[in-house]
């Protein structure tokens, strides 16, 4: 699926075996899942610890609301960090 | 030299196993008791680290920065107490990775290891069908991982498939991919075997030869276009036949470690038969993190210092970390030496023999030998 075509009622969620988690020695926030390990910076944690069945269209407003920005440049944001993250087949779109 | 934090931990818990592979990456039985330090002790089951012997290795591991563990053999399953260890690395917080042949599973067995908190199962396979992936196995084993494949996607464990290639199954890559297909896994691992353990003295029976590396790798190529968005597909190259050496652990004592059933604690799974002038530590009398930051054992390779010509002038020097110290050692007796792989090692014409041999017109597969499990009667005093 491409970037563009996330929309707003798509429900990111982590992929079965993928565990988020905060890395006790760093304290910043790890995807752990078989063969590997993905630091996350402060933007991927934000809207992986909201990929919980949430839509994709409210997970934006959340973030928008919360750093005060406009949605719609954030949307494109979110967008990128979750394709690039479901390309990688830590989350998948349902 | 700054001392980096550990990533990974592989637990063998024992190296008791019901298959024979070849290819068995654990030492040849015999070579343990060479060095009296890593002598496999009398009553060998008594010899391996009790259960809460390994639940504080873990402990430890977790506190040093470990954030996964992998539970391997070995047969892990031979242990009765994997899943408390497992409930022990849950509630440590590591993510927990069943290396396993699938023998000693059941349905009740499955779901257990799934609610002690079991993340993901590794699950390999000798072949596609039973006659010849029981003959690799020397067990009948086939028929069974085929039903315990089907239980572990019942209970819904995330399950990754590792088809260990070598010159007796090659040919058969296709059939294993469908297999693969059929089992619905997600990920698939094609992986020719690395020459350690028993396949270093199986070398001759396993190596593919180059045509048939050739083949197999143009199948898993296409396969793996293929299956894109369905199944992530890796395919493993014997390195004999790569030019540049394969970057071993990211570098020695970088981001893994070992603890293998007796509690020596080793950067590598294969260095205690592989390396042995080194001296390794034990969880029995050190704690993890002085073993992992000051012990000789884990500072010997560590960073670039060690290294050698050609690797120490090397652009690569950061990027393969000069290979692999177990195949210099296995390949050349010394582990200091660059990797033999490497095109620019003065040893590489040692690995060029081997395959000339393996791909002259004369070569005829030959018989290997069989893993067999440690036994008491080759203790050392």
């Amino acid at each position: 699926m491409r970037a563009k075509t996330i929309s707003n009622l798509i429900r990111p969620t982590l992929t079965k075996g993928v565990r988020l988690q905060i890395d006790s020695t760093t304290g910043k926030s790890v995807l752990l899942f078989p063969e590997g390990i993905v630091e996350l910076n402060e933007t991927a944690h934000e809207i992986l610890s909201r990929c919980d069945g949430r839509t994709f269209g409210d997970i934006v407003c959340e973030l928008a609301e919360e750093y005060d920005t406009d949605s719609n440049a954030l949307a494109a944001d979110v967008r990128d960090t979750l394709s690039d993250l479901q390309r990688r087949k830590l989350i998948e779109f349902k | 030299m700054t001392v980096p934090r550990p990533y990974a931990l592989l637990a063998e818990i024992t190296y008791r196993c019901p298959l024979h592979c070849p290819y068995c990456s654990n030492p040849v039985a015999g070579s343990l008791c060479k060095a009296p330090s890593r002598a496999y002790p009398a009553g060998y089951n008594n010899g391996e680290l009790a259960t809460h012997e390994w639940k504080r290795t873990i402990r430890e591991a977790a506190a040093l920065g470990v954030l996964q563990i992998g539970f391997s053999g070995g047969e892990p399953l031979a242990r009765r107490d994997l899943a408390e260890l497992i409930r022990a690395a849950r509630e440590a917080k590591l993510y927990t990775n069943l290396i396993t042949s699938g023998i000693g599973l059941d349905a009740d067995r499955v779901r257990g290891l799934r609610d002690a908190g079991l993340d993901s199962i590794q699950l390999s396979f000798q072949s596609d069908e039973s006659n010849l992936a029981d003959e690799i196995a020397g067990a009948r084993a086939h028929e069974r991982k085929l039903d315990i494949a089907a239980k572990i996607r019942e209970a819904q464990i995330p399950l990754s498939l590792n088809f260990v290639i070598h010159r007796r199954n090659i040919d058969r890559l296709p059939k294993m991919i469908a297999l693969a297909e059929a089992l619905g896994a997600k990920r698939v691992e094609l992986a020719n075997v690395q020459f350690y353990g028993w396949a270093f003295r199986n070398r001759a029976a396993l190596l593919p030869t180059r045509e048939q590396v050739g083949r197999a790798y143009d199948i898993a190529t296409a396969a793996k276009a293929r299956l894109a968005g369905k199944i992530d597909l890796f395919y493993v190259l014997p390195d004999y036949y790569e030019s540049r050496p394969k970057p071993c652990l990211n570098g020695w004592g970088q981001r893994y470690l070992t603890v293998n059933p007796i509690g020596d604690v080793l950067p590598c799974p294969t260095a205690s038969s592989a390396i042995p002038d080194l001296r390794f530590e034990n969880v029995r009398t050190r704690d993890l993190d002085w073993i992992w930051s000051e012990s000789e054992s884990f500072n010997r390779f560590r960073g670039t210092e060690w290294m050698p010509e050609p690797c120490r002038s090397c652009p690569q020097k950061e990027i393969d970390f000069g290979g692999c110290r177990c195949q210099a050692a296995l390949l050349t007796g010394n582990a200091g030496n660059t990797d033999p792989v490497c095109e620019f090692s003065p040893n590489r014409a040692m690995v060029d023999a081997v395959l000339r041999n393996t791909n002259s017109s004369s070569d005829q597969p030959c018989e290997w030998a069989y893993r067999s499990n440690p036994k008491p009667e080759l203790t050392s005093a």
